[in-house]
């Protein structure tokens, strides 16, 4: 007789109400989703099926096919961008030997704002005449002063780098005192310059349409461009504090024996970091893969502050034939919607899986 | 056989035609905000003593945030309250599901055309308790400061035009009027024309008459007469209005309260809309709000009264002088309380004239819905702004429209 250890049954009993709140909330939800998808029903009258009309209609649909087009770009766009910029940042907070707490909390401080509240204050900085537009406007009337500090930069970071190494082997590139220095230096000879009438200021009178534009600019409309802006400021830091535990449990003798090998940062960054990296990468990119192609909050929130076909998305096109304003709910298309964009998460997610980073680190 | 006295009074009670004792709690449910204070205000200070006489406790509840959502869910899960608001945007989509029960009292004293609004399938499913229209509210100073005629109720499209321009070139810090790429505004424009949302078949066909309208309304920007609202940092024309970044803001009345909190001492003027230069008419768009029955409700008799009672003419007159709300009968137009010359007599007073002007259309799409206006707007937006000329946003609004009709 098949005898259940007492280790199992407690295995079994923690993971009931997991269990429970699953079969209820996914399992019984997506059935009836799809059997929703196959009827029309509008919360009212009883359901009638009308087989795959559905989805029939959402492939002749142009909204549904921009929001499949929006989403798809978005997801690309914000995990891709989100991904390195955690990293980048995780790097740096890794390295900072000073007020370390002080750096990862300023740079964590973006996440806990709710996302309503952050919308609500990028829909002010995106405003025609607002704060972004503002920098834009003043980088282009600066031009010349921006370019001469590039260039001065570069210049001088190379002639010392040059000249030192004329005395000593190994000055690398990036030394940060002479980075320091150069930069100072440019700035001297920008205000030098500006300040001798040099350098002229060019007028003008920008107003860009950050949110409010049917502009494209590639594969995206530009208010989806603006979103992922801010998606991407808020969702960094999260992902960033994934990296940085992940750093932390890298052993630090690996860089030890790369450095003694005369591995320089680059190398070692490429060699061990990235690699011993993979499982921390995976959870990153797999659950920024699937909140983008949720995306539903900012977009909503951004409302008529927007043209729909420049911020629909998958999520908000089944929220919109579900409570359609003025119209009665279309259910049975807002399934359909809801089951496309279910398998098309588990789809991109699978392919990630298979062909995009390893679950294992190497 | 038992005796049970509560069986054997009520008996009694139908068989003298006496009045039932038994109390009926009617569950009543509108939106927050000002409306709180309003329906509040009726209970207590208007028909606490009818209510108490019909044997009638009235339990309210007020719902901020979206009331059509909380309606629908509710509805759909038997859990709505027996008496509701029904806003004609989205009346439709309840009456049609047969969730609201048809009114079956006299109705006689109500404007026509409210009572059109909440009629689908030849029968009238709410009470329209108040209204709203649009109007050219403007700020008397700024006009005053410009040395600018005020606009007034025979200024025609480009006669308020070249008030504005005038206005702008003597204060160039202020803007004639603040638009926004919405048919809710733009709207009573395209319908003084004649233009109608839908045609015979039930289409919509933007014609030479809406043409025009469209070219004056997107050239208010070009020419220098308007400014759109973003980009004067505001969300609504009456908030230029109140921060005298605008001289005047095309609104409904709820301006009044607004003003009330943001600029107290505006010394505001209020003038019905400008008529079409060509055809002589005025449009107006109708923004209405009725009392529905819940179809399935278990004391749909005493919800029923309870609506009665909401919008007597007696309740309208508390709600009309308080300012609160303008009035949806007709017998209220002559209330001495109109000739008054505060700013909310004197707005309630132009757009109760405004519920008569030529071309009038509610607010609703049928069973499209709002969807119908974002091929509009989305025109709009883009001419205005200077993204694609009108031939070719209009070509794409109309082909947007006839997919739309073609589903």
């Amino acid at each position: 007789m098949l005898r259940v250890s007492s280790d199992e049954r407690s295995a079994w009993l923690f993971v009931l109400p997991f269990t429970i709140s699953m079969t209820l909330f996914f399992v019984y939800a997506i059935i009836r989703t799809a059997y929703y998808s196959f009827t029309e029903y509008d919360l009212f009258k009883a359901p009638s099926f009308v087989g795959l009309s559905n989805y029939i209609a959402l492939v002749s649909d142009e909204l549904f096919l921009i929001a499949l087009r929006n989403t798809i770009g978005f997801s690309l766009i914000v995990t891709t961008v989100q991904t390195v910029l955690a990293l980048a940042l995780a790097v740096l907070v890794n390295h900072a030997v000073r007020a370390r707490g002080l750096i990862r909390t300023v740079f964590y401080l973006p996440s806990i704002m709710s996302s309503a509240a952050m919308t609500l204050i990028f829909l002010w900085l995106f405003q025609r005449d607002g704060f972004m537009t503002a920098i834009v406007g003043t980088v282009l009337a600066y031009r010349r002063h921006v370019l001469l500090f590039f260039i001065g930069f570069a210049a001088l970071q190379g002639a010392l780098v040059l000249n030192a190494r004329r005395s000593y082997e190994g000055v690398s590139i990036f030394d940060p005192f002479f980075l320091l220095a150069a930069a100072v230096g440019a700035l001297a000879l920008v205000v030098a310059c500006a300040f001798s009438g040099l350098l002229p200021v060019f007028d003008n009178d920008l107003l860009i349409s950050w949110l409010n534009t049917q502009r494209h600019f590639l594969f995206m409309p530009v208010t989806l461009w603006s979103v992922a802006l801010m998606n991407v400021f808020t969702t960094v830091p999260t992902l960033m504090l994934l990296f940085l535990a992940g750093l932390q449990s890298i052993p630090s003798a690996l860089y030890d024996a790369a450095e003694i090998d005369g591995a320089n940062a680059f190398q070692r960054f490429r060699h061990i970091t990235v690699p011993a990296l993979r499982p921390v990468t995976f959870a990153v990119v797999t659950m920024g893969v699937i909140g983008t192609l949720q995306m539903f909050d900012q977009v909503a929130i951004l409302g008529d502050a927007a043209p729909l076909a420049s911020r629909v998305t998958l999520a908000y096109y089944v929220y919109e034939n579900a409570f359609p304003a003025g119209a009665s709910s279309r259910i049975g298309m807002a399934s359909a919607a809801a089951l496309v964009l279910g398998i098309l998460t588990i789809a991109v997610v699978y392919v990630q899986k298979s062909v995009g980073v390893k679950e294992r680190a190497e | 056989m038992l005796f049970r006295p509560a069986k054997a009074l009520a008996a009694a009670t139908m068989l003298l035609g006496l009045p039932a004792l038994a109390d009926e709690t009617v569950r009543i449910s509108g939106w927050g905000g000002s409306e709180v204070a309003i329906v509040n205000g009726l209970l207590t200070n208007v028909l606490a003593e009818k209510l108490a006489k019909e044997g009638i406790t009235v339990k309210y509840e007020p719902v901020d945030g979206d009331f059509s959502q909380f309606i629908i869910n509710g509805l759909s899960a038997g859990t709505a309250p027996d008496l509701f608001y029904v806003d004609v945007f989205w009346a439709r989509s309840i009456f049609s599901a047969g969730q609201a029960a048809p009114v079956t009292q006299d109705v006689s004293g109500f404007a026509a055309n409210l009572l059109e609004a909440f009629t689908y399938d030849g029968k009238l499913y709410a009470i329209p308790k108040d209204f709203n229209a649009l109007a050219v509210h403007f700020n008397k100073d700024i006009f005053d400061d410009a040395e600018v005629a005020y606009p007034s109720d025979d200024d025609t499209w480009t006669t308020l035009q070249e008030k504005l321009l005038a206005v702008h070139k003597a204060l160039p810090e202020v803007d004639g009027l603040c638009i926004v790429p919405e048919y809710a505004r733009f709207g009573a424009f395209a319908l003084s024309t004649g233009w109608s949302p839908f045609d015979r078949q039930g289409k919509t066909v933007l014609d030479e008459r809406f043409r025009r309208a469209f070219d004056f309304y997107t050239g208010l920007v070009k020419s220098g007469a308007a400014v759109m609202a973003a980009d004067a940092g505001q969300s609504w024309t009456g908030g230029c209005l109140a921060s005298e970044r605008a001289a005047i803001a095309i609104e409904g009345a709820w301006i009044i309260s607004a003003l009330r909190d943001s600029a107290p001492n505006m010394n505001l003027g209020t003038v019905r809309m400008p008529k079409d230069p060509e055809s002589g008419k005025r449009g107006n768009i109708l923004f209405t709000v009725g009392w529905a029955v819940n179809a399935a409700s278990k004391v749909s008799k005493a919800a029923a009264k309870v609506a009665t009672l909401l919008t007597t003419e007696e309740a309208q007159q508390w709600v009309f002088e308080q300012g609160l709300a303008l009035p949806s009968r007709t017998g209220l137009a002559d209330n001495p309380w109109l000739r008054g010359g505060r700013p909310e007599q004197m707005t309630s007073r132009v757009i109760l004239e405004g519920l008569s002007d030529d071309h009038v259309t509610p607010y609703f799409f049928g069973d499209v819905g709002g969807s119908w206006m974002q091929p509009i707007n989305a025109a709009l937006n883009s001419v205005i702004l200077g993204e694609a000329d009108a031939d070719t946003a209009l070509a794409s609004a109309q082909s947007a429209l006839d997919r739309m009709f073609a589903k």
